[in-house]
């Protein structure tokens, strides 16, 4: 940097992070697992990827331009990467072109610039993207694909994968349900969970993430991974991601505990679907949690409670997107309710008595 | 003071519409306008009922008192929505088919009684017949767009079941924009409702300003 | 402005209420007839759908019995004459969705096979559940003829349960709630046929 005056923060202060550098660990702990469902998935996964980061691209650039602001700096802070990256990962690894250029389109535009773009957005953009388009389209968006590795037998090949994604491939006879979702079809027609639990991959197949599912759901470990090296570089606190998944792993086993035949286990809850990728990448994003770690708290534990909630009783088989968007919503009251208290001051906003003085 | 008509007109459809301007009657805007065909029909079935009880009142308004204004004006929108109602099921059937389920809900949107309370209460019968009558096609007008906008998206169609409402006649305008089966569904669920509203307000400012009139912030919607 | 006495809101309110009242029952007595007559053509219409009309010489609106149906509830059958002889019955059966219930209304023979069924009332998604609508899709048009033994009973179901129906892509709680509303109300029809058919 030639002059300290383009820098966009007070020029006295000088902290180790900025908004880049933050992205860049955050980018950096989600490679590990892109790279598992990648391999996973094979190559309508990996265009499916580019695809969606390249339109939110090309959707802030625009916006941007709309708004006459300066194109640069936003494009490059990593921040719209990252909000493509985890649309990408909480899209089916199968889905057409289209599905993602909507889902963009709805993040970047929709879910933060018509807010006032970076840090001024009340809802999750790459949430609001998913919800947006698993409302919209619910066949494209319930199309999960049973894994074919890369370069294995069956997987498609490069030409294959780009008709997968950008014709119109119909991938009818290579469906398979999520784990979430087949227990609660089974449910639907009566059939107990402790039958239907047994027709879905077990605990360890659902941790090391070989089985069918949206990019960022299969991988539960190296999610877990990422989200500790986060934790690590300091770049989130442990009190969104422990309330929340602890939250849905107390509710899982309580609730198993009365009645297995209705409700699924707190481990199962904990390592199926977007758990891992929730707690640790989406619902801590900085600017649409609470700010205050009592905060944080309680942020994190009405998302465990709604993802739990919606998962359980609600017609959606995953509810994690939901349930973060949700407690966006109630973040600006969770941030009034539990505010620090001011140096000086007591929680009213009242100065402290002076000691000693009359 | 002179009548100017023109004023009227334009407030009506334009400068002070009932959606885009003032922001009133947001439950039918919502719930209605999953098509052109139903925005057009609720809009129909509401300028109707302006018109007629903006005239009521303004003939009346001599009568009525400060005091009991309100009771009687919610009486008179009501009674009329109730007339139009069975009439429409007795007489226009193939009509209130498609209407039924709209009609009972203008009882509930404040626009009526805004324009009421507003105009009608200090204008001559005149005047306020034709601000009933302009606000009602105003009303339709921007639920009709709205409705389009939502429908073109969320389901490939535009004015879809057209026929149904306005007769065989009317056949042509219903169209199939996409090729595609279904649309971006959200746009006919209720966040497409809040949407396409949001768009067309921020729509009606742009062109305002383009024009060069300074943005009339019409009063808050109180009510739904 | 000098205050006005209270009896006078009250006299203007009452005398506004009692003219529109008026004004509202006379219009309900000039259009009662008229509604009534409506209704009924829509429920002619309505079971028109799932009985031919050359199948009787009645109005099935108005030779309708009512029989126990499931839970206890009462049930309204409509029968089809012809000749004094019954050859149709048709009855609501409710099916169980992804957003509720599904109303439907079927049409049977005397010998037990589908006349004919159609959704009455539904909330399934738009452009997923809701083509069990005539109007949206001839899903529903494919259990003409159908009855209890054709296809056999392992075979009444979907074809994700192992059934010979179809679901539609995308969308298989609604086609299952559909078959096996109608399945039971076939059922139904087989253990209620004499109440059904007898003439009285």
């Amino acid at each position: 940097m030639t002059t300290a005056f383009t820098d966009k923060s007070g020029p006295f202060t000088h902290a180790p992070t900025s908004v880049q550098s933050t992205m860049t660990t955050v980018l950096a702990a989600l490679v590990p697992a892109t790279l598992f469902d990648a391999w996973l998935f094979g190559w309508p996964a990996i265009f499916l990827f580019v695809v969606t980061i390249g339109s939110c691209l090309l959707i802030e650039a625009a916006c941007l331009s709309m708004a006459r602001k300066p194109l640069q700096p936003a494009l490059t802070d990593g921040s719209v990467v990252l909000t493509g990256w985890l649309l990408a990962m909480s899209l089916p690894p199968w889905a057409p072109w289209w599905v993602a250029v909507i889902a963009a389109l709805f993040a970047v535009a929709l879910a933060k610039h018509v807010f006032g773009g970076l840090g001024q957005n009340v809802f999750n953009p790459a949430m609001v993207g998913r919800v947006a388009v698993l409302v919209s389209f619910p066949v494209q968006m319930t199309a999960f694909v049973a894994p074919h590795p890369l370069f294995s037998a069956g997987a498609p090949g490069f030409l294959d994968s780009l008709r997968i994604t950008f014709g119109s491939g119909t991938l009818d006879s290579m469906t398979a349900a999520t784990a979430l979702g087949h227990i609660k079809t089974e449910l639907s027609r009566g059939i107990p969970v402790g039958t239907s639990i047994q027709q879905v991959p077990d605990l360890l197949d659902m941790a090391l993430g070989v089985h069918g599912g949206s990019l960022g759901e299969t991988s539960a470990l190296l999610i877990l991974a990422g989200g500790a090296y986060l934790l690590w570089k300091r770049i989130i606190s442990w009190h969104i991601p422990v309330a929340m998944i602890g939250t849905l792993f107390v509710l899982g086993t309580l609730f198993h505990a009365v009645s297995p035949d209705r409700f699924t286990g707190g481990l199962f809850h904990v390592t199926s679907g977007a758990t891992f990728l929730g707690a640790f990448f989406i619902a801590t994003d900085y600017v649409t949690s609470p700010v205050s770690k009592q905060g944080q708290l309680v942020y994190g534990i009405g998302c465990g409670l709604l993802t739990w909630i919606i998962r359980t009783f609600a017609g959606y088989p995953e509810g994690v997107a939901f349930a973060v968007l949700l407690m966006n919503a109630l973040t600006p009251i969770i941030d009034q309710h539990v505010r620090p208290r001011v140096f000086g001051r007591t929680r009213k906003g009242d100065p402290l008595p002076i000691k000693g003085g009359k | 003071m002179a009548t100017d008509y023109r004023t009227i007109v334009r407030d009506g459809l334009w400068d002070n519409n009932g959606v885009l301007a003032q922001l009133l009657g947001m439950c039918p805007t919502m719930a209605m306008t999953t098509s052109a065909t139903n925005g057009f029909g609720m809009g129909v079935a509401t300028a109707v009922v302006m018109a007629a009880s903006n005239l009521l009142v303004a003939t009346f308004r001599g009568y009525i008192t400060q005091e009991v204004r309100i009771p009687v004006y919610i009486l008179i929108v009501a009674a009329m929505v109730t007339l139009v109602d069975l009439t429409m099921n007795a007489w226009m059937h193939e009509l209130y088919k498609v209407l039924g389920l709209f009609i009972p809900l203008i009882v509930s949107n404040c626009l009526p009684l805004g324009r009421l309370e507003v105009f009608a209460a200090k204008e001559p019968v005149l005047p306020s017949l034709m601000d009933g009558l302009f606000m009602g096609i105003g009303f339709t007008l921007a639920l009709t767009a709205i409705g389009a906008v939502r429908e073109i998206i969320g389901s490939g169609t535009l004015f879809a079941d057209a026929s149904l409402l306005l007769g065989p006649a009317f056949k042509f305008l219903e169209m199939k924009v996409s090729p595609l089966d279904s649309g971006v569904l959200v746009m006919i669920l209720p966040p497409g409702g809040f949407l396409a509203a949001g768009f067309m307000v921020v729509g009606k400012r742009l062109l305002d300003l383009r024009a060069g009139k300074a943005i009339a912030t019409g009063p808050a919607g109180h009510c739904v | 402005m000098t205050t006005q006495p209270t009896w006078l809101h009250a006299a203007v309110l009452g005398a506004f209420c009692t003219g529109f009242g008026a004004i509202l029952a006379l219009t309900d007595v000039l259009t009662a007839d008229a509604i009534a007559a409506r209704a009924l053509e829509d429920k002619q219409n309505s079971l028109a759908q799932v009985i031919p009309p050359g199948l009787h010489d009645n109005n099935p609106v108005t030779d309708a019995i009512t029989l126990t149906g499931e839970h206890g509830k009462p049930l309204t059958v409509y029968r089809a004459t012809k000749g004094g002889k019954v050859t149709g019955v048709a009855y609501e059966i409710l099916g169980s969705g992804y957003a509720g219930e599904i109303r439907l209304m079927l049409g049977v023979d005397a010998e037990g096979r589908v006349l004919g069924v159609r959704a009455t009332q539904h909330k399934e998604t738009p452009g997923l559940g809701d083509k069990i609508d005539p109007a949206k899709g001839d899903w529903i048009t494919r259990f003409s003829g159908l009855s209890l033994d054709l296809p056999p009973k392992d075979k009444w179901k979907v074809k994700k349960d192992g059934g010979q129906f179809d679901q539609f892509s995308g969308a298989t709680i609604t086609p299952r709630g559909v078959v096996g509303a109608v399945r039971e109300g076939l059922a139904f029809f087989a253990s209620h046929r004499p109440q059904m058919v007898e003439v009285r």
